[in-house]
């Protein structure tokens, strides 16, 4: 099932490059898109200043996390707050494996993305069969428990507790040097290419079979597995899905910074995504990503003095109650989560 | 050694019960879990310490739950309320945002850096039961909790607003056509959700250090608790509380190099054991 799924979400990819996917018939969108492809990556590296780049640089990672978080929640109906174990607990991962197992980069990386999947799969197994307040409940204390580990006293000399993680790596990671991702505008081109990467495949899953068995499951779970659909395996794949997602994006995260901080693994993180994607809107997978991008310069811009996180605490409300569906998703956004208070119907997205 | 084992193991199974319950009790009700629950309790065990330094600690134990009653009457008609068309979990999203906020204000006053407050005259040493010297502080706050959770099930079997109470969180429609005020009785559970949040705070003050991050600490440990003892029944919950409390204690004696974890590896054996926990009823049955 997964292997099917995610060849048909290459596919389409594919097929956008190629000849155009279903909803972008027109070929002026997909020139469009292509020109807004080419622009955003080249343009900032030429005319943003490295500071910019670096804001731009943590807004597309958010982004990323919040695409992850974004696509349980408006797909499955799950929202997850431990994105950030997943994100921290990959570029964790990568450290240790480079510092104590002498691995090589590219070995390192390999072997933190698989563990970090496998973990996510187990875990998964364990908490997609429960409800979805059930489930919010159970990623926050497994993300908590992911951190509370990373600070155990006999794991220190591996996870560095408080201190954190330096990573230097030599030799080459696809092709790049260490220098390279710690350049804010090549580390630019990587990230943006990673993130239209990860939007695109989210949204090609989005409008598979496995996007429709999703929602429908969220809708009614029981009418589902009446109908005779596994309602179980379906939503595993797309816990799983958005994990790789958010492992991408910490593996990156730490690929730029050469740091690991006990902080990435915080809850903090987690709030962030979250906050991110509603800011952005739910649906969709532009969303999410501006969400990301808009995140980073507020928070550089009043973040100041500690304000961060009650900001995010206030978005979260203000978000939810006032704009429940973000900046962008003004289409659908978390429509389905009022209509379904009434038990009506809403098209998807 | 077991005595002492099971002593200890009781001291935080009663922080632990008077908070799941609150939680238990607000779901039953509403069907939303507060995730604000952990930042209520850090508001009682501040407030807690600032009564005490002014008045002591009888005056905050009597202060503070009435504050955070008032605060909970606050919380029900300023955001339960009007939310109540919305889904549970946009509600539960939202009560995640107001903690964040409330704790943040906390941490904006009282600083980033933990308060100890001492316990009252008559409550601090310790006594010899059985050749054991045990802490007199502790011997009170099992009291206190095992007291009102007694105090929790008579209100709950015996009156009939905690007839109504079990009514609602049994099914809420049928309730209703019984004409059960839903509104009027979460106003009172809401209340004394926060005001259980209250005594905890402040009876944890003594017990153990107040810092910034017992919030989110208390709110995980209540969760883990909550699904433990099944969603929303507070019979489980208590148990749950109970369970929690023992494997915490004896983990942090037997496996101390893991102890933090103690609580998660529980909460992952109940998951593959009961995925429902292992309360049957939604509430006390």
């Amino acid at each position: 099932m997964s292997n099917r799924a995610t060849t048909a979400a290459s596919e389409r990819v594919a097929t956008i490059g190629a000849t155009g996917g279903p909803s972008l018939r027109l070929p002026l969108t997909l020139v469009a898109v292509a020109i807004v492809f080419v622009v955003g990556a080249v343009a900032p590296t030429q005319f943003a200043g490295d500071f910019v780049l670096r804001l731009g640089n943590e807004g597309l990672l958010l982004g990323m996390l919040a695409l992850s978080v974004a696509f349980l929640m408006n797909q499955a109906g799950l929202v997850a707050l431990g994105a950030a174990s997943i994100y921290g607990g990959a570029g964790l991962l990568f450290a240790i494996a480079m510092n104590d197992w002498n691995l090589t980069p590219m070995g390192a990386l390999c072997a933190s993305f698989l563990i970090i999947v496998v973990y996510a799969t187990v875990l998964g197994a364990l908490i997609v069969r429960t409800n979805p307040l059930a489930f919010m409940m159970l990623t926050l204390a497994a993300g908590e428990m992911i951190s509370h580990a990373v600070m155990l006293e006999g794991l220190r000399d591996y996870t560095g507790g408080a201190d954190g993680l330096v990573v230097s790596f030599k030799g080459t990671v696809f092709g790049m040097e260490a220098a390279d991702f710690a350049s804010p505008a090549r580390f630019w081109v990587v990230v943006w290419l990673a993130t239209w990467l990860a939007g695109l495949a989210l949204w090609a899953v989005g409008r598979s079979r496995l996007g429709a068995i999703l929602r429908a499951v969220r809708e009614n779970e029981e009418r589902m597995r009446f109908s005779g659909f596994d309602t179980y395996l379906p939503r595993l794949i797309a816990y799983v899905l958005v994990n790789i997602v958010a492992a991408v994006a910490g593996l990156l995260h730490v690929l730029n910074a050469g740091f690991v901080s006990p902080e990435s693994l915080g809850i903090s993180v987690s709030t962030n995504a979250l906050v991110a994607a509603l800011m952005g809107g739910i649906a969709g997978s532009v969303g999410p990503i501006l969400g990301g991008l808009i995140f980073s310069f507020a928070q550089d811009e009043f973040g100041g003095r500690g304000l961060t996180q009650l900001l995010t605490g206030i978005a979260i409300v203000v978000f939810i109650v006032v704009f429940p569906r973000g900046v962008v998703g003004g289409l659908s956004g978390m429509a389905w989560l009022r209509t379904r208070a009434f038990g009506g119907r809403r098209e998807t997205s | 050694m077991i005595a002492l084992l099971i002593a200890n193991s009781l001291a935080l199974a009663s922080l632990l019960i008077m908070l799941a319950s609150g939680l238990a009790l607000i779901y039953g009700l509403r069907d939303v879990i507060n995730f604000g629950h952990g930042a209520i309790y850090m508001l009682g065990a501040y407030l807690g310490y600032t009564v005490s330094l002014v008045g002591g600690f009888w005056l905050a134990l009597v202060v503070v739950p009435i504050l955070l009653a008032l605060l909970g009457i606050a919380f029900e008609y300023l955001a339960l309320r009007p939310l109540q068309g919305r889904s549970h979990i946009e509600v539960a999203l939202v009560t995640l945002g107001l903690g964040i906020i409330l704790g943040q204000i906390i941490i904006f006053f009282y600083g980033g850096v933990a308060r100890s407050v001492d316990a009252p005259q008559i409550l601090s040493g310790s006594v010899t039961v059985l050749n054991l010297s045990y802490p007199v502080y502790r011997i009170f706050l099992i009291v206190m909790g095992l007291g009102s959770c007694v105090l929790l099930a008579l209100w709950l079997r015996f009156t009939s607003s905690g007839l109504h109470v079990r009514a609602v969180s049994q099914d809420p429609s049928v309730a209703r056509m019984m004409g059960i005020n839903a509104d009027r009785l979460s106003l009172l559970v809401t209340s004394l959700s926060t005001a259980f949040a209250g005594v905890a705070g402040v009876l944890a003050g003594p017990y153990m250090s107040i810092d910034p991050g017992m919030d989110v600490t208390m709110i995980v440990n209540c969760l883990i608790i909550v699904v433990i003892g099944g969603t929303g029944s507070i019979g489980g919950a208590i148990v749950a509380a109970l369970l929690f409390g023992f494997m915490q204690v004896a983990g942090s004696v037997f496996l101390p190099n893991i102890a933090a974890l103690v609580p998660y590896i529980l909460l992952m054996v109940v998951l593959l054991i009961a995925p429902r926990g292992i309360g049957r009823g939604r509430v006390l049955s």
